[in-house]
């Protein structure tokens, strides 16, 4: 019987496995032998994040006296390194003004809660909770 | 650029090919559960804006 390749995530620590699927969008399932489902992630969220940036929209940073925008940066923070990078360039400032301003928050979000997801699911695989 | 319900209409996509391959295994299913979610979500939404017609802002 020939022997089945063990994916390279299933030998890492956890914590590292769920930062690197936190990261990049995508990258955990690659880790885990998932190649199909990692592509169609990626593609979803950096489309998703992209668009959010062409509309204008702005990734989120804590207001002092605004509640939500604590969470709202919990979610643009889970785009992982496609928000560090959009920072570093100064991009992702959000135009209020802009006919899709609101648009654009939205599709922001969404990636990185759709990210965020990504990490959760990824545990799973490791930890054996879903075997697909 | 794109008018407010293609963009409604797309992220509608995004979302449920994202479900879709999220809770889904087998290619049958996904494609039962993306006409699903994405049924749901766009014409929920034209619903939910004629059910709001009646009370227009300001």
């Amino acid at each position: 019987m020939p022997e089945q390749k063990r994916p390279i995530g299933m030998s890492l620590p956890l914590p590292v496995l769920m930062g690197l699927a936190w990261l990049v969008p995508g990258l955990g399932h690659v880790l885990l032998g998932r190649k199909l489902r990692a592509a169609v992630f990626f593609i979803v969220i950096v489309v998703g994040f992209l668009m959010g940036i062409v509309f204008d929209g702005e990734l989120m940073v804590p207001h002092a006296g605004d509640p939500l925008s604590y969470l709202a940066t919990v979610a643009s923070v889970g785009n992982g390194v496609l928000f560090f990078i959009t920072r570093a360039v100064g991009l992702g400032q959000g135009v209020v003004t802009a006919a899709a301003y609101e648009f654009g928050n939205t599709f922001l979000l969404t990636a990185g809660m759709m990210n965020l997801l990504l990490v959760l699911d990824t545990h799973d695989i490791a930890t054996g909770k879903k075997d697909w | 650029m794109l008018d407010h319900l293609s963009l409604m209409v797309l992220h509608a996509l995004l979302i449920s090919v994202f479900f879709s391959f999220l809770w889904k295994r087998d290619g049958q299913e996904r494609w039962r559960y993306f006409l699903k979610v994405f049924g749901a979500l766009v014409i929920g939404a034209i619903l939910l804006g004629w059910a709001m017609y009646p009370f227009p802002r300001g």
